[in-house]
């Protein structure tokens, strides 16, 4: 079976799909947020455009809603000049019954060079690169409570850029670990760029059984969890977890895990905020740390399409090279499992 | 017929034996079984190197078949359990239509019967669609030959109807057999531990089965009903049933062959073939159903048989029907826990054949002159690979694929007669 860095990685190592930063080495990672950091300077210019996907067809396939991250990612590809073509699969043909398989055999015949996948099951971003179609670039935008690898990549420029070396760093991320597809991502990337004091802090209920074998300590109280760390990365609760017997009631979580200016001074007084939004003031977070001095939100944002602006024209490039690798020697049939 | 088996090694756990002889079936039963130098039969097999014994009963399995042939057919999947080694099979009751009548269980025995590769015991539902709310005609259905009741992997989350189950089981002795996983808590869809946790995808806890196993044991004290446990997966599991067993319930266990042999990391990389239910749990609860094995408190190893077309197993994990397709490699997995030191083949024999037959059959079955011939033999030493052209299960799930393994079946025999030959 395809181990997870081969399956992303071209047979010269260039990135070709990004799926999750597990299995990805240091240089990778660095590789992605110093090209990030390129684009971040795009971003910035009166024309935003450059030519590196010009001619390609990027389709950005949400099986889920979402409407940040889907914008962000047509943003980026747009800046890429690619043609973008979004399709909300989820009212079209899967709703008419037509498989997953089907759907993207389909849009492959279409000549498209890249998918843009958000899907409501773990691991189907993989499932897609691994066996359906593999000579298109898959940007995994999240899968189920997997990966989130975009949210996650982007969150790590955000704390390079605002605090340099990952070395020295103590970071937490509070809140709803068992559901998050991010908290994963981070956990992988943080631990390959050398950070060593990984705290996640939440209820049991909320906290998926062995995550301690990733390399993290887990905090059943703000006060343990976010003591004198450098980043705290709040994420987000959503409502239905009161629903399903998660939490009794958002008001006792925010008095247990939100994010007050009081226990924000637990943590060191240079230490910044980040949520990978949308926010849900008072009960993750109070509004005054939100719109605060330490607050990163808002530059997530912007870093985020610079983030997907160099995973898309870093795979884009890996794929061509593979294909061309590979001209004389067609790929198998789709659905054919790869050794 | 006539069937010289010359040179073989013979296993046979109820009289302890284990012996290198000849072996002469005639007429359908085993003739003569010691030197036959100079007796001669038009079917003479060397057998010098094999192990011969008992035939296998197979205590859980699936053929699928009446509406679902795309995963197999009645005829395709008996034969492949005859390449197995099995004679006898109690197929699950999850059948589409329901095993819930006796026209259904007619027609699936006619099937088998017309097939001839296997003799069926079928294990019929409990309640009425499996749904959980009315009971079968479980007397009747026992008329037609079912050995036992079970409600498959659709656990009866109402007491009121569980009790009556138990009790109208009771009225007439017959056996309960269980798939012990809580409905709620079994949601998921592999281990819950760091593998699941990892991959993001739903975990299954050891508690759904070990609730359910307690529960399902107070029912049969309470009723006095003979229950049966299949596929115990954890090593909580095989403690609670080590705990009965010792309080002196009447009850039985067995263990599914991937359980035996995997463990939940091997779902890593969201390999859907080794998506299973109850799931591959951890390498400390592989080795207590190993230990389980070895002390008896888990009586016998099913195949868990379920075969799959491609499409089940050709989506993201979560979306992938669980089930493994394990006739055509199940003499090789076995063969390698022979091989690690986790099984002697005669343990694995009397798994396989004299625990379960006594279960399903209520009889022992030997290596006896006089006896009904119902014999599987096994190469132990033959290299083969596992592929389209050599399976003859009709399900793509075989997790070995294309791999090359070690031990096959060389010969089975049901009733004198020749069900599977290499």
């Amino acid at each position: 079976m395809t181990n997870l860095a081969n399956l992303q990685l071209t047979e010269r190592g260039e990135l070709r799909h990004f799926l999750t930063p597990e299995g990805l080495d240091r240089l990778m990672l660095e590789r992605i947020l110093d090209t990030a950091d390129s684009f971040v300077v795009v971003g910035n210019q009166e024309v935003k455009k450059v030519p590196l996907l010009r001619g390609r067809t990027v389709v950005n396939l949400f099986f889920e809603n979402s409407t940040r991250t889907r914008s962000t990612f047509e943003l980026a590809a747009k800046r890429l000049s690619a043609d973008v073509l979004t399709l909300d699969i989820k009212t079209s043909a899967t709703s008419k019954g037509e498989s997953l398989l089907d759907t993207l055999q389909n849009l492959r015949a279409m000549h498209s060079d890249m998918f843009v996948v958000r899907h409501g099951d773990s691991g189907a971003a993989h499932f897609i690169a691994s066996q359906v179609t593999p000579d298109v670039a898959i940007i995994n935008a999240g899968d189920g409570r997997h990966a989130h690898p975009t949210q996650a990549m982007l969150d790590m420029l955000t704390i390079r850029r605002h605090k340099g070396q990952f070395e020295p760093l103590s970071v937490a991320i509070v809140g709803d670990i068992l559901h998050s597809r991010v908290a994963r991502d981070q956990i992988h990337a943080l631990k390959t760029l050398g950070c060593s004091d990984i705290r996640l802090v939440g209820p049991n209920t909320l906290m998926p059984q062995g995550i301690e074998s990733m390399g993290v300590t887990t905090h059943k109280t703000m006060d343990s969890g976010i003591d004198s760390v450098d980043v705290v990365i709040m994420l987000r609760l959503q409502t239905e977890r009161m629903e399903c017997a998660f939490l009794p009631s958002a008001g006792e979580y925010f008095r247990l895990y939100g994010l007050t200016t009081k226990r924000l001074a637990q943590a060191k007084p240079d230490a910044i905020v980040m949520h990978p939004g949308p926010i849900n003031r008072g009960i993750e977070i109070e509004s005054a740390v939100a719109d605060g001095p330490q607050s990163m939100i808002l530059n997530q944002v912007g870093y985020g399409i610079a983030l997907r602006m160099a995973v898309m024209s870093m795979a884009m490039s890996g794929q061509m090279q593979q294909r061309q690798a590979h001209a004389n020697n067609p790929p198998g049939l789709i659905g054919e499992q790869r050794s | 017929m006539s069937i010289i088996i010359r040179g073989a090694r013979l296993i046979d756990p109820s009289k302890q034996l284990e012996q290198v002889t000849d072996l002469h079936i005639k007429d359908g039963f085993i003739e003569t079984i010691g030197d036959l130098t100079g007796i001669h039969s038009a079917t003479e097999i060397n057998a010098n190197g094999m192990i011969l014994s008992p035939s296998f009963v197979d205590l859980h399995t699936c053929l699928r078949d009446l509406n679902q042939i795309q995963k197999g057919t009645i005829a395709s999947e008996t034969q492949a359990a005859a390449s197995a080694g099995f004679t006898h099979l109690c197929p699950s009751p999850d059948t589409q239509p329901c095993s819930d009548a006796g026209s259904v269980i007619s027609m699936i025995k006619s099937k088998v019967a017309i097939a001839g590769f296997c003799d069926i015991l079928p294990v019929a539902a409990l309640t009425k669609d499996l749904k959980g709310t009315q009971l079968s005609n479980m007397e009747s259905l026992s008329r037609v030959g079912c050995i036992g009741f079970s409600n498959a992997n659709y656990d009866i989350s109402d007491n009121t109807v569980l009790l009556r189950c138990y009790e109208y089981a009771a009225t007439f002795g017959l056996k309960v057999f269980v798939q012990a996983q809580d409905r709620q808590l079994g949601s998921g869809q592999m281990h819950a531990g760091p593998t699941a946790t990892r991959m993001g995808l739903d975990g299954i806890p050891v508690i759904a089965e070990t609730l359910s196993i307690s529960r399902h044991l107070q029912f049969m004290q309470h009723t006095g009903v003979s229950g049966h446990f299949n596929q115990i997966s954890s090593a909580a599991g095989v403690a609670l049933i080590r705990q009965a067993k010792t309080q002196g319930m009447n009850i039985t266990a067995d263990v599914g062959i991937a359980h035996l042999c995997f463990t939940d990391t091997a779902v890593k990389g969201y390999r859907s073939q080794y998506h299973v239910q109850p799931p591959l749990r951890e390498e400390s609860d592989r080795k207590a159903l190993v230990a389980g094995i070895h002390d008896g408190t888990l009586d016998a190893i099913c195949s868990a048989h379920q075969p799959h077309e491609s499409a089940a197993k050709c989506a993201p994990f979560a979306a992938t029907a669980p089930g493994m397709a394990t006739y055509d490699m199940l003499v090789p997995l076995i063969q390698g826990l022979v091989d690690t030191e986790d099984l002697t083949w005669t343990l694995a024999i009397q798994a396989l054949s004299f625990n379960s037959a006594v279960i399903a059959l209520r009889k022992t079955t030997s290596l006896t002159v006089g006896e009904e011939a119902n014999l599987t033999l096994i190469d132990p030493g033959h290299h083969w690979t596992l592929n389209s052209s050599s399976q003859l299960s009709h399900g793509t799930n075989q997790a070995l694929t294309n791999q090359n393994l070690k031990a096959r079946v060389r010969l089975t025999i049901k009733s004198g007669r020749i069900t599977y030959t290499m």
